[in-house]
């Protein structure tokens, strides 16, 4: 663990104890007391980030881990959001709050343990108490949906899991240790070691299964669609991300040290990550539920992550954490906002939805932004993310990943752009006729992450400084 | 040393396929969390072996929290299978199939 880091894991596990003790009358308080607590750790860590000392040095004053203070950074936000919405979205719905905030406040807590801890096994360990923590959020309406997308969750990750287990046995027989730090010393060193491969193509195996990349993509849009509406949210914007593609970018970081064996591994890896891209945006094209499209949409951004992990340049890892924290913050919007629509239409069908902008207009304008970004148009965040991506495979050589990973670019605008067609845009629908916005506290956290995007988008030059100060300039011993 | 060493990873080895294919061909949400648990066993097992072969301490640590983390796990699934037979009536994982597109 990160010392330094560790009150961000601490504080809301210890608020997580307290919630059910203290709102076991109130359930309002528990809503108060979970989002004061992420609120005060999005401050903080907000302010070790951007304050001016640290502005000014360019980001070198910053001694932890940058990938791992930019994740803390999101899971805040990202926790933030979705918990300020389901404060005013889980009224009526028999979700009991003396329950669902402390899972929420776990779950962050573990995210926290898994970004900012420096060996396998504690990885492994926050790893899985996220998941635990994840099913019990999934099914917290009680609906058949959520109860069905948590056991098929269940059923491929834990085999997942074991699969990591075996990687750390061998990885325990070969290294004799599961820091990071000593195992890049032994890689580097030049030992070739077959085990040590084997073992961490183990733990890939598990982690992929567990960020949802085609081949085992099965269980990723049917958790989303299934599960509590804010809870897809979650989900998909930032716990999957943690619990898989973290450790994936982690591994990947070493794969690159190898002399010869892992090579291969990249190799699989980026071919993954393309095939990935593909199907996601070719299934997401054909989808009417409007969570599911959005599941697949999430399949084909992983793609571009894991893509560009597999490249291994220092660029490319800058590419792939920024498309990360991209990813988390347009994707946190598609998912509040559908679960907006719901709220207000009673429906996610696309075929019974149009004509919404007129009842709905911030909904509506804080969706364009989100998938333009996703799609990659300038100037906003995601364009950048991927344009990086793309650069870094051009400049090593793999120009077909390059001009594939643009042409499905142009699919994922595509598709968005049909999806708010069918939804918002064209003749008013019945269900636009009856429909009215939803209340500005459902709609703040949507246009709180629109916000960002646009930020992200615009103070590119501070992030790519950042990115390229703390995570490509230390990578290399 | 190294006999006992490579009978117990054919051990982990075995217990670990019979797991797999135990959660591969049963329909039975219960029958397929045995075999869940099968298949942890058999990767503890090679964790222990692994351990006694490194003689390192850390080993020891390792494979407690790992036992704990496992009962979680098994609670958890067993939470899971507990409400799906209360919402469909059934622990058959081929009927759940709601979530189409």
């Amino acid at each position: 663990m990160t010392i330094s880091l560790l009150q961000y894991m601490l504080i809301p596990l210890f608020s997580a104890l307290l919630i059910p003790f203290v709102a076991r009358r109130r359930g309002k308080l528990a809503e108060i007391f979970a989002n004061v607590t992420l609120l005060a750790g999005l401050i903080n860590i907000g302010w070790t980030l951007l304050s001016p000392a640290v502005l000014a040095s360019g980001f070198s004053v910053l001694a932890e881990d940058g990938f791992s203070l930019l994740m803390v950074l999101t899971i805040y936000l990202v926790g933030l959001c979705v918990s300020f919405f389901s404060a005013s979205y889980g009224q009526g719905r028999g979700v009991n709050t003396a329950y669902f905030y402390p899972l929420l406040l776990v779950s962050v807590a573990a995210m926290c343990g898994v970004v900012t801890s420096t060996d396998f096994f504690t990885l492994y360990i926050f790893v899985e108490v996220l998941a635990v923590a994840s099913f019990a959020l999934i099914t917290s309406d009680d609906g058949r949906e959520g109860v069905e997308g948590a056991i098929k969750y269940y059923l491929l990750t834990f085999p997942a899991s074991a699969a990591i287990m075996l990687g750390l046995a061998v990885m325990l027989l070969s290294a004799g240790t599961f820091s990071f730090d000593s195992i890049r010393i032994i890689v580097y060193s030049g030992a070739s070691a077959p085990a040590l491969v084997f073992s961490l193509s183990l733990l890939l195996l598990g982690f992929l299964v567990k960020s949802g990349v085609v081949p085992f993509h099965v269980w990723t849009p049917d958790a989303y669609q299934g599960a509590y509406a804010p809870v897809s949210a979650f989900l998909a914007g930032i716990v999957t991300k943690i619990s898989g593609v973290y450790a994936v970018v982690r591994i990947a970081m070493f794969l690159r040290l190898f002399e010869t064996g892992a090579f291969r591994l990249s190799e699989v890896l980026m071919f993954l990550g393309m095939v990935s891209i593909a199907v996601g945006a070719i299934a997401a094209m054909k989808q009417d539920d409007l969570k599911r499209m959005l599941a697949f949409s999430s399949v084909s951004q992983i793609g571009y992550i894991v893509l560009a992990a597999g490249l291994a340049t220092p660029l490319a890892f800058i590419g792939a954490v920024f498309h990360l924290f991209n990813h988390a913050t347009f994707k946190t919007v598609l998912f509040l906002n559908s679960a907006s629509l719901e709220k207000a239409a009673g429906t996610r069908d696309m075929t019974r939805l149009g004509g919404m902008e007129h009842p709905m207009p911030w909904t509506s304008w804080t969706s364009v932004i989100a998938m333009l970004s996703t799609a990659g148009i300038p100037p906003l965040s995601g364009f950048w993310s991927k344009l990086i991506i793309i650069i870094a495979l051009w400049d090593a050589g793999a120009v077909t990943y390059a001009v594939l990973a643009l042409l499905f670019s142009a699919l994922t605008l595509a598709y968005f752009l049909i999806m708010q067609r069918r939804i918002f845009f064209g003749k008013k629908s019945p269900a636009a006729e009856t429909a009215s916005e939803v209340s500005p506290a459902l709609l703040a956290p949507a246009v709180l992450m629109s916000a960002v995007i646009v930020a992200a988008g615009l103070l590119f030059p501070y992030f790519f400084s950042y990115l390229a100060e703390t995570i490509a300039s230390r990578m290399v011993l | 040393m190294n006999g006992s060493f490579a009978t117990a990873w054919y051990f982990a080895a075995l217990l670990f396929f019979i797991g797999l294919y135990c959660m591969a061909a049963s329909r039975n949400l219960l029958r397929q969390l045995i075999g869940l648990e099968v298949m942890s066993k058999g990767t503890l097992l090679a964790l222990i072996a692994s351990g006694a072969m490194s003689n390192l301490s850390l080993a020891q640590a390792v494979i407690i929290t790992m036992i704990v983390i496992e009962v979680v796990v098994v609670a958890a699934g067993l939470t899971l299978l507990v409400k799906a037979y209360r919402t469909n009536g059934g622990v058959d994982v081929w009927k759940l199939s709601s979530l189409k597109g």
